[in-house]
């Protein structure tokens, strides 16, 4: 027998709150991947454009849409945390979702830095400078 | 062999005895070989990999002694490259992992209430290949044929026309082999803590040791095809004349530190992970409460295992690539700096606000703070790209990892050494001579290894066989040697105090401790079928909690009882909810004879012998389809039919 949560909880289960705890994760994952393969190609090739792009502009655009991807994560996680706030004891799809929204709440906030550090980088750093 | 007997169950004599019955392996020589219970897997991996330690301890030894003087002639420079090369080899792939994956083998199924692994056979099989694997390795030693390239192998001096002979072939192929076990154990533990936890064990109830072994195991899946490919390329390029690493042809030389740090940094958390769940483990017995801070420590541990991903340039900072480039990982490196403080932290506040109880696990718990604190340190200071292409390649960086490593894995897997002996032999180890050992282990490491700062800041490259006399070289070398053997003589204390458990110790109760997880409520040592009566969860510490306690006595149900076959539930994987009962594989021969046909495989690779390879990789084919082959058994009796 499997208990679900009741229809007022939705969020607690099911896609929405997976996008909440592991969306900050997978965006963080993407602009790592985009951001320096960006650079690190573009550099190889002796090109400062990718496309007719100026590489800054590109390089910006891989912390631009990957850290508004995480702050809807966060604010997901947010409100999974506020709507389970009432979760008893022997409630364990409500306990369950509550830990997992706290996870999903600091985690959000820590890939959120990391991708706001990498766009201060942009700003500073000439994008092949050795 | 139980020493004392289990609480009174809630099942009758006759369920007992058929569950031994059904459970039970016979002490034979084939029953020795075939047996798949996780406790004889997990005690299997602890010591060979305590003897793995024991070769690579003593080759670091020979090494300090070699450097113990300016230009000393212990070993000559071919020695010295082959010694260095297998003592990191082995600690970090032979020792390290393996050992923290033989607690997980012993203790996950106890502490999430199951009855065994998931895929009992595939443990067997791990356990098999790991024990061959490190036999292939270190038996090239006394050949002169070892590794010699250093643990992470950089090409192209690891290329054939710079390294002749069959040096790096055996450390290709033989992480290729050991790669093998890593994944099917990691394979293992995700299923086993995903589908058998006890009723009632959701998410949030799960014990932080089996999240910080789940969070292993997939950093292992996602990490090891990176190594694996590097030295299958590697082979290639080395015995089939490719150009994956050759510049000249189109290859690329940077491609292998990409790729084996891709594997490498994360395998740094794959060490320490399990380690630091040791000691979430370990602490409620000693501070008479719970870890403080449980959400934010599964935060930690969810996040370092992804993070650790995103930080492997750091160890490439002094190659040339772009400073932009460099900032990605460098901020992914500064970050991940807070969840590993967020657990040292929580353990600070779970001390501060419990009630200390020191014995020798906490010791080496409080010994693991300060070593790994200061590991952490220097490890903050990598993060500046300017002060890393310092002290790239110097001794400053040796010192920076053996106190990350030691601090954050050898402390801790002591104090899980001492904390779970009474449960895995039955008997109460010497708590005089345990704390010898903890007082010669702590000094001797940190009087070897604190030096190495100062002499790496002084310019000592590492991996030198011999040095000329320095200002600040000499004494310190010196001083390092002198505490690399008072750190034996501590690891040997320990030695010396299991072997006294064992045949002095006195008989353990199933709880010494009054530890909090389910491992607690078993026997000492646990019975072949480890509970008698599925427990159902409660709380977050079940072994403190008595409605817990009251669901394997008077409150037991047939449905977690369990007696008519050898079998298990199968929970949900989130919130534990009961589905099925599934019968459970009985020991089999099949694992051992795959990893022997493996070991053929890959020795013939070794030695080119072709021929026998074809051969051995048709007997690897026909073994697993033989393993495979459907059983003649109703679905009703498999757990398969509704």
């Amino acid at each position: 027998m499997t208990t679900r949560p009741g229809p007022h909880a939705r969020l607690t289960g099911g896609l929405l709150l997976w996008y909440g705890v592991l969306g900050g994760a997978v965006a963080w994952g993407v602009h790592v991947f985009a951001a320096w393969g960006l650079d690190e190609l573009a550099c190889a090739a002796g090109s400062d454009h990718v496309a007719a792009v100026p590489l800054w502009q590109a390089v910006g655009l891989a912390v631009v849409i990957p850290g508004l991807f995480t702050v809807g994560s966060l604010l997901v996680a947010a409100l999974v945390w506020r709507r389970t706030g009432r979760a008893g004891e022997e409630d364990r799809p409500f306990g369950r979702s509550r830990m997992l929204a706290v996870v999903g709440v600091w985690s959000n906030l820590l890939f959120l830095t990391i991708i706001v550090l990498g766009g201060v980088a942009v700003l500073v750093l000439p994008p092949c400078q050795g | 062999m139980s020493t004392t007997t289990t609480p009174p169950p809630g099942v009758s004599a006759q369920d007992l005895a058929r569950l031994a019955e059904h459970w039970a392996e016979r002490p034979t020589l084939r029953g020795w070989f075939s047996t798949v219970d996780h406790k004889k897997i997990g005690r299997r991996y602890l010591v060979t990999a305590g003897f793995f330690f024991v070769l690579a301890g003593l080759s670091a030894l020979v090494m300090r002694t070699q450097l113990a003087r300016p230009e000393a002639g212990v070993v000559s420079p071919q020695e010295y490259n082959q010694l260095f090369s297998m003592h990191g080899t082995a600690m970090i792939f032979l020792f390290a992992t393996p050992m923290l994956f033989g607690f997980g083998n012993f203790l996950v199924p106890l502490m999430i209430g199951a009855r065994d692994m998931a895929f009992p056979r595939l443990n067997a099989f791990g356990y098999w290949v790991f024990l061959f694997a490190g036999l292939f390795m270190w038996a090239s030693l006394p050949f002169g044929a070892a590794p010699n390239n250093g643990w992470f192998a950089y090409a192209p001096l690891s290329e054939e026309q710079h390294n002749p002979g069959l040096h790096m072939d055996v450390y290709a192929l033989g992480l290729l082999f050991l790669g093998i076990s890593t994944t099917a154990a990691s394979i293992n533990f995700i299923v086993t803590a995903l589908k058998l936890r006890a009723p009632g064990m959701s998410l949030n109830r799960v014990p932080l040791f089996v999240w910080a072994i789940v969070a292993t195991a997939f950093m292992v899946i996602f990490a090891l095809p990176a190594l694996n490919a590097d030295n299958a390329m590697l082979f290639l390029d080395r015995r089939f004349g490719t150009h994956f690493f050759d510049p000249s042809a189109g290859g690329n030389v940077l491609l292998w530190q990409h790729l084996f740090w891709i594997f490498g940094h994360p395998d740094v958390y794959i060490i320490v992970m399990p380690a630091l769940g040791i000691v979430s483990a370990v602490l409620p017995a000693f501070t008479r409460r719970g870890v403080v801070g449980y959400p934010l420590i599964v935060l930690s541990i969810v996040s370092i295992s992804i993070i650790s991903f995103g930080v492997w340039v750091h160890h490439m900072f002094a190659t040339g690539l772009p400073q932009l480039s460099y900032s990605f990982f460098s901020a992914a490196s500064t970050i991940i700096t807070i969840p590993s403080g967020i657990q040292i932290f929580a353990w600070l506040a779970t001390m501060l606000l419990g009630r200390l109880v020191l014995r020798v696990p906490l010791l080496y718990v409080i010994g693991f703070v300060v070593t790994f604190v200061l590991g952490g340190f220097t490890g903050a200071m990598f993060a500046v790209t300017a002060f890393d292409q310092q002290v790239t390649d110097s001794y400053f960086v040796v010192a920076h990892f053996h106190y990350v490593l030691i601090g954050g894995a050898v402390f801790p897997m002591l104090a899980g050494i001492y904390y779970w002996l009474p449960k895995i032999t039955g008997r109460m180890y010497h708590e005089r001579l345990g704390r010898w050992a903890f007082w010669l282990v702590f000094a001797g490491m940190h009087v070897t290894f604190f030096p190495m700062h100062l002499y790496g800041l002084f310019g000592m490259p590492r991996r030198v066989y011999t040095y000329r006399s320095e200002p600040g070289w000499d004494g310190w070398n010196l001083v390092s040697t002198v505490g690399s053997y008072l750190l034996a003589v501590g690891l040997l204390l320990v030695l010396v105090g299991v072997v006294h458990a064992l045949r002095r110790g006195r008989p353990a109760p199933p709880d010494p401790w009054e530890g909090d997880s389910l491992e607690w409520t078993t026997a000492s040592p646990p019975e072949p079928y480890n509970f008698p009566v599925q427990p159902r969860v409660h709380s977050l510490h079940p072994a403190w909690d008595e409605r817990t306690a009251d669901s394997v006595g008077a409150g037991a149900t047939a449905d977690r009882i369990l007696s008519d076959g050898r079998r298990t539930l199968i929970t949900s994987e989130l919130d534990a909810h009961p589905e099925r009962a599934v019968q459970m594989p009985e020991s089999t021969l099949m694992p051992l004879v795959l990893a022997g046909a493996l070991l053929i495989f890959f020795t013939s690779m070794l030695l080119a012998w072709y021929p026998v390879a074809a051969v051995a990789a048709l007997a690897v084919v026909a073994t697993i389809a033989v393993w495979l082959w459907p059983p003649r058994r109703p679905d009703e009796e498999l757990g398969v039919a509704r």
